[in-house]
């Protein structure tokens, strides 16, 4: 039996906006086994959340999926009808949003609202069913139950995250996509809440994505790194050689952009140049106009998304070597 | 204080050639081309622009008329009397193609003159109204305190008294022209509702950060309220003056109704002159009621759609994607 | 031996400063509780250095850079900036004194998508500062703007002029900010948290852009960030807040490398690291943040510390020791 949960193929999606369409996801591969967790890293408008919102077909209205499939088990989630992904959605695969912590109702206490939200999607039997399972994830994620019956303005920006997660993990999804969970918290806040993700996910074991554009919180969750730049995956490796041999120029780049306060202090390279459009993206690799490494071809071929050997993936003609 | 120890290379230096008033006109009118755009895409705004319009083509063309076609012993319409016909109000004729009022006077010709006195007395009260509503919404925001206290609880006073009755006994007090009644409607709308919904936008516009970086540049007040404040402060305003004009015209078509005003001729005046003669209810005249009705209600419709499609350009949330 | 040769003042000299917010429940009552955000701060910054204020939310830190810049009025303290050779408290300006040292010090914020306002061209906001303080006519300014835009690598200066902040990406909006804080030639800047809002691959060419910029030009920062590695690259020496008093003050890689005060430690602890070979340790430290509101008087860690001993809480909150050279750590345990 396969112990891949999740595969993405060949998956494009664009925007259509007043000033043209948007190419925001272009042909993105990638798998995903069970139990794994995978970060996606990126700076904005990479396409990072743009594939976390397709993948849960929660996309907004201008939003058209050009194509590729995503295969949950053995069934493409990109074919199936609105009542179908319906049954996915928080059972199978759950979401936490960027800045989730505000999404919560200022006027109703979280306790309502999260047991409103598990019996929309007629969850539970009853009420109490509901709110008992509620109690037992509050405790999974170290919150006392007694919060539930407070608003959100009681609780603090970490303790609010909680609360999400806790709600994402109401159904004993497969797969949690979490995007950018910490971004808004204090280090010592994050350091905590991550510690009990990973934890909460080894426990209950669970395949997680890591959205981030932090490297550094990447790099401590995550087994396997995938970089995307201008709405491609331009590499996928394990962690460890994502940081220890980074091949794609870009992300060789971004490491050395990267201030850290371990080890000696070295100066910080700077990429020249901005993120493309992407409604007139360069032609070819869409990163050879920043590239050190830029020759003709790469500005008239998409280079192949290859691997390069031990599940190391890179879309590159001029890999960078380091010896 | 830091020095700068670069020397200034000359290719910096010599860069400004066109003039900056060139330059901001240039901006204003991209400006403007760009809302014009954004306006352009909502047909109710077009509707609202056409009507407004072609009573600015009925405006035009009576000092035209007057003078070329129309006798204006006749067509006067104050004081013209056509002496040809034998009973008064007559039905529409080929002479007269809205017909006579009762005093003899043709419909069509005051029905175009009194367009000017309802576009001067909606642009006057719209004027009024977005200036003080602006002035004092920012001051009011800006400063809180008892100025805010004085001007908001001035604003309640307004909105708990019903305008017609206050316009009323002013009309009846004193001698209220045009130009009197639209800066009084204007000084009414200005320190009523208008100020409320302007203050609260200027509210938000003070805890900007951009408000903090003006002052930590050393703007002092009066700099930030009219440089930052009040413009952002503007396409709000300017929506409100659409609705200004919608509800100055129409206040003063019920007082002119009610014959408290000095005006020479209106549209509401028409209908006075109607109702005192008796035919208010006779539909037989109906030449008597509806142009000038009509007038009235398309013209305060055609602003309020304009000031419709106007909120979309100011509030981009409202835009279709 | 000419005066400006012999040791100078430093630049900026804090003693005692405080920010106190009333909790109030009415108009007519008066405030019982305080939040404390600032409270007793000391230090100095001579001459082109850049001092790193570090902290958490609630630490007191942006307070401090609003106080320094007078967008907040103290409540109590010293702040002695060193205008035209002497030392001037600016903690009471008003007015035309007050508008003077605005010359002087000058901020640079943390949004640049809000730090300029939306309806201005890139040209009324940078050269808004010599309007505003009178300086030059606008041909004058126009040249200075240019000047300043090529600058701060925003080319060529003619075409951006009179563009729009949305027509601009984040990172030229930051540099646009940082040409309007330079404008007036202050000696003194504020930096609160630049690059926290930016891409990681634009904030190092912002990083490197204030770095150039304060050899050139002679500038002194105080660099308000929560990121520690950021601050390892942009500041000489560092404080560190928490619930508005500094705990820990030093050369920057000495605190790094060397931290003192649990609180620092801790927070040293909890960076990520982008190795991923590298097993990092849970921070030593319980509990959560507080509010400072009329916090007791002990240490203001105490709840928090792993140290924590009777001492702490017997007596109020440690004053600042020097424990090294030039390292001043707010503790009795160490």
């Amino acid at each position: 039996m396969s112990n891949i949960l999740l595969n993405v193929e060949d998956l494009s999606m664009h925007y259509s906006t007043r000033a043209g369409e948007v190419s925001a996801v272009d042909n993105v591969s990638f798998s995903l086994k069970k139990g794994e967790a995978m970060g996606l890293v990126g700076e904005s408008g990479c396409g990072k959340t743009s594939i976390a919102t397709t993948l849960l077909r929660l996309m907004p209205d201008n939003a058209l999926v050009k194509g590729g499939h995503v295969y949950l088990d053995d069934t493409d989630l990109l074919s199936l009808r609105e009542e179908e992904m319906r049954q996915v959605r928080w059972k199978r695969i759950s979401m936490v949003f960027q800045a989730a912590m505000n999404a919560l109702n200022p006027v109703y206490k979280v306790g309502e609202q999260i047991i409103e939200a598990l019996e929309t999607h007629h969850m539970f039997a009853t009420n109490e069913e509901a709110r008992q399972r509620i109690v037992e994830l509050f405790t999974l994620v170290d919150l006392d139950p007694k919060m539930l019956d407070q608003y959100p303005h009681e609780y603090s920006g970490g303790m609010r995250q909680r609360a999400v997660i806790a709600m994402s993990l109401a159904c004993h999804p497969d797969l949690i996509i979490a995007d950018e969970p910490t971004t808004a918290l204090d280090v010592i806040v994050q350091d905590n809440l991550l510690r009990e993700m990973m934890a909460l996910q080894k426990k209950l074991g669970m395949s997680m994505i890591y959205i981030s554009h932090d490297i550094a919180v990447i790099a401590e969750v995550s087994d396997r790194i995938g970089v995307m730049y201008a709405g491609r995956l331009v590499e996928l490796a394990t962690s460890e050689h994502i940081f220890k041999r980074p091949l794609h120029p870009y992300t060789y780049g971004l490491m050395s952009a990267f201030p850290s306060i371990i080890g000696p202090k070295r100066e910080l390279t700077t990429l020249p140049g901005e993120p493309p459009d992407l409604i007139k993206p360069p032609p070819g690799c869409r990163f050879h106009p920043r590239c050190p490494f830029a020759t003709e071809i790469c500005t008239k071929e998409v280079p192949e998304f290859t691997d390069m050997g031990g599940g190391h993936f890179v879309a590159c003609y001029h890999p960078v070597e380091v010896s | 204080m830091a020095e700068l120890s670069t020397p200034t290379s000359t290719p910096v230096a010599a860069v400004l050639e066109t003039p900056l008033w060139q330059v901001r006109l240039r901006l204003l009118l991209r400006g403007i081309k760009t809302n014009v755009g954004l306006f352009a895409e909502n047909p109710i705004g077009l509707v609202g622009l056409g009507i407004i319009f072609l009573f600015f083509i009925l405006m035009v063309a009576h000092p035209i008329m007057m003078k070329t076609v129309w006798d204006p012993n006749i067509y006067n319409p104050v004081t013209g009397y056509d002496p040809a016909l034998v009973a008064h109000p007559s039905p529409p004729s080929a002479t007269h193609l809205l017909g006579t009022d009762p005093l003899g006077r043709d419909v069509l010709s005051q029905l175009m003159w009194s367009t000017r006195a309802a576009f001067s007395l909606g642009i006057i009260a719209a004027l009024v109204t977005v200036f003080i509503a602006t002035t004092v919404g920012a001051v009011s925001a800006y400063f809180g305190g008892l100025v805010d206290t004085l001007f908001m609880r001035l604003a309640d006073l307004i909105i708990m008294t019903p305008t017609i009755t206050i316009l009323i006994v002013l009309a009846a007090l004193l001698d209220l022209g045009t130009i009197h009644l639209a800066v009084i409607i204007g000084m009414l709308s200005g320190f009523g509702g208008a100020t409320i919904i302007i203050k609260s936008q200027a509210l938000t516009i003070k805890v900007r950060t951009y408000i903090e970086a003006a002052r930590v540049a050393g703007g002092g007040n009066a700099h930030i309220i009219l440089r930052h404040i009040i413009p952002n402060l503007m396409p709000l305003s300017f929506l409100y003056m659409m609705f200004s004009v919608t509800s100055a015209i129409a206040i003063e078509a019920v007082l002119s109704f009610f014959g408290l005003l000095n005006i020479r001729m209106s549209w509401g005046l028409m209908i006075y002159t109607t109702s005192f003669a008796g035919y208010l209810m006779d539909l037989k005249k109906w030449w008597l009621i509806f142009p000038a009705s009509i007038s009235i209600t398309m013209l305060c419709a055609a602003f309020y759609l304009v000031g419709r499609a106007l909120d979309e350009v100011v509030n981009p949330r409202l835009r279709k994607r | 031996m000419p005066a400006d040769m012999m040791v100078k003042e430093p630049l900026v000299k804090v003693e005692g400063l405080s920010k106190l917010y009333p909790l109030t429940t009415g108009i007519f009552r008066e405030a019982r509780s305080f939040i404390h955000a600032v409270d007793g701060v000391n230090f100095s910054i001579p001459d082109g250095e850049s001092l790193g204020l570090v902290g958490e939310s609630g630490s007191g830190k942006t307070t401090t850079g609003k106080l320094l810049v007078r967008l907040v009025d103290p409540t109590a303290g010293q702040i002695q900036v060193r205008i035209n050779g002497s030392g001037t408290d600016i903690a009471h300006l008003k007015g035309r004194g007050l508008k003077t040292f605005r010359r002087h010090v000058q901020m640079i914020f943390q949004d640049p998508y809000e730090s300029l306002n939306p309806r201005r061209t890139v040209f009324d906001t940078v050269s808004e500062p010599l309007a505003v303080q009178g300086i030059g006519d606008v041909v004058e300014r126009e040249r200075q703007v240019a000047e300043l835009l090529a600058l701060v690598g925003i080319t060529p200066p003619d075409t951006f002029m009179f563009r729009y902040p949305h027509e601009l990406s984040g990172g030229q909006r930051q540099r646009v900010a940082i040409a309007r804080a330079l404008i007036v030639l202050p000696s003194f800047i504020v930096a609160d948290e630049p690059t926290s809002m930016l891409d990681v691959s634009i904030r190092t060419g912002i990083m490197n852009l204030m770095q150039d910029l304060a050899e050139k030009m002679g500038v002194t920062y105080l660099y308000i960030t929560h990121d520690l590695a950021v601050a390892r690259y942009m500041t000489n020496r560092l404080a560190v807040m928490y619930l508005g008093k500094i705990v820990e003050m030093g050369g920057t890689e000495e605190i790094l490398q060397h931290p003192l005060h649990p609180y620092t430690r801790a927070l040293l602890s909890a960076v990520p690291v982008p190795d991923p070979t590298l097993k990092r340790e849970p921070p030593d430290i319980k509990g959560s943040i507080a509010k400072a509101i009329d916090p007791m008087p002990r240490c203001r860690f105490y709840d928090r510390c792993p140290m924590a001993a009777k001492v702490c809480e017997d007596n109020d909150h440690p004053p600042l020791e020097e424990k090294g050279p030039g390292h001043w750590v707010a503790c009795y345990r160490v």
